[in-house]
């Protein structure tokens, strides 16, 4: 069902809060130290924006992002499919996915600056583990649930290797890697700024943390702003994309 | 036979590689020592560790749940509540709830309220948008038919579109319950002086990796019976419906 009815009342609710948010604040009715109103908070980003602070923390968190996206997702599919398709590999990594998978992904920091130096790299591999088991169970089980006479045709008319893979598994699956990529995206920045604000000195996440230990609250609510931001550009900029770019598949998870 | 030999091949293979000097094992301590170490009880009180983080994770699911059903259920049946809340509930859904610590940690001090709503929230964006979702996609048949039956108002809600959307309410639960645990960890990690997060935490900044290790396996075990038993849960209580979503 689409979201029919009163879209009026979608810009004008918002706007309500805001001015009684506003209005509260300067009446004295919310602290003001605590709650800095809507007019101040825009006076503050505008001014973080302007001095650059903003755009450098941002490109760092989206630069992080997109590595370990990129990583998982390569990576995720790959072993998303093999898994799918080879019932023997499945059934040797699922108990010990099993157990890693629910780990929060933040726990990894420690773990992964044994392996390799800290800082970026550690970073990133962090923000990628979760993403990448998302990706690499909801890749399987679209390989799982296509229809075993398209698989069956493929193989009978000689598709092999690559061809059967990008050819027939990777587009049968596609729906449902698309799906693990979305949930992917979304850990991944939860997951980045969390890893931000323990192990990092840059990004938005450290310069949240930062902002709340010298108590800059107004700082704090503008780069709460754009971390929201953030995510509901890359979650609704990705749902976009698939329906520019894959308009015959559905998202099968909301 | 596979699915045991696997795991079992990998630690014997990290058990060799530990005790050999492959693997530094002052940083990954062979398998056989972080079992002992988590055996001996971490040379703490990891019980009373373990039950603050299941009782954080607790009532943080809790927090979210009871409120986040009732709204998704309203949401999914009258349109002018959906047109109210929807604004709101898509514009916070992708914003990583962790953000809200330090807000939360101003409003309410540095302590378990805190700590413990930031898992609520993490867990009830996702529980109330499945829950809508489950009454939203329901087969409209299913309704005509409960109507020309003389279903109306609570006897329709109660015995046709509850059910219905019990499936999609399940789910959300089970992820919420997911999300919600990797809220309360982080906060534990990043911030509290206890639970099992904050254990990893302290190892690591002593450097004590078997001590570090077994705080891991603890979590994931923690993190496994909590899904795990969600999805076995669900099974039983919906026998009828065919499980298809994927995680």
């Amino acid at each position: 069902m689409s979201r029919r009815g009163a879209p009026w009342a979608a810009v004008v609710s918002p706007v309500l809060l805001l001015l009684v948010w506003e209005w509260a604040s300067a009446s004295g009715v919310l602290r003001e130290a605590l709650f800095p109103r809507p007019t101040t908070v825009a006076a503050t980003l505008a001014r973080l924006v302007a001095d650059g602070t903003l755009a450098s923390h941002t490109l760092t968190t989206l630069g992080r992002i997109a590595w370990a996206f990129a990583t998982a997702g390569v990576l995720g599919i790959a072993v998303g499919l093999a898994m799918g398709v080879w019932r023997r590999f499945s059934q040797g990594v699922d108990p010990v996915f099993a157990v890693i998978y629910p780990i929060p992904s933040v726990l990894f920091l420690p773990l992964v600056g044994f392996l390799v130096p800290a800082g970026e790299v550690a970073v990133v591999a962090t923000t990628a583990v979760t993403s990448f088991f998302l990706v690499a169970y909801t890749t399987a089980h679209g390989v799982r649930q296509m229809d075993r006479l398209v698989m069956d045709a493929a193989v009978h008319f000689g598709a092999r290797g690559w061809r059967l893979f990008a050819g027939v598994l990777l587009p049968g699956a596609l729906p449902f890697v698309f799906t693990g990529l979305r949930l992917g995206l979304g850990y991944a920045l939860i997951v980045v700024i969390a890893v931000e604000i323990v192990g990092a000195t840059t990004g938005l996440g450290a310069f949240l943390w930062l902002s709340w230990q010298v108590l800059k609250v107004d700082d704090m609510y503008a780069t709460f702003v754009v971390i929201a931001a953030l995510g509901a550009v890359l979650s609704y900029g990705l749902a976009a994309l698939r329906a520019r770019l894959l308009p015959w598949i559905q998202d099968v998870a909301q | 036979m596979t699915a045991v030999a696997v795991p079992l091949a990998l630690l014997a293979l990290w058990e060799a590689a530990s005790r050999l000097g492959a693997l530094s094992p002052r940083y990954f301590p062979p398998p056989t020592a972080i079992g002992a170490t988590l055996a001996g009880g971490l040379g703490g009180d990891v019980g009373a560790e373990l039950s603050v983080t299941f009782a954080r994770l607790g009532l943080a699911f809790a927090l979210a749940a009871v409120p986040a059903v009732p709204l998704g259920l309203l949401m999914g049946m009258f349109r002018p509540v959906r047109a109210a809340v929807d604004p709101y509930i898509a514009l916070l859904f992708p914003v990583p709830k962790i953000a809200l610590l330090p807000f939360l940690m101003i409003l309410l001090g540095v302590g378990e309220p805190a700590f413990v709503l930031t898992g609520a929230i993490s867990a009830f964006f996702q529980i109330t948008i499945s829950t809508q979702a489950g009454v939203q996609t329901m087969d409209p048949r299913l309704l005509d038919v409960g109507r020309n039956y003389g279903a109306r108002g609570l006897t329709l809600f109660r015995k046709v579109i509850l059910p219905a959307a019990l499936p999609s309410i399940f789910t959300g639960l089970r992820l919420g319950v997911g999300l919600a645990l990797v809220a309360v960890v982080a906060v534990e990690f990043i911030t509290a002086k206890s639970g099992l997060g904050h254990l990893v935490h302290r190892h690591w900044q002593m450097l004590l990796p078997t001590e570090m290790f077994a705080a891991f396996a603890l979590i994931g075990a923690l993190g496994l019976l909590v899904t795990r038993g969600l999805r076995a849960l669900q099974r039983r209580a919906l026998a009828w419906q065919e499980s298809t979503d994927p995680l």
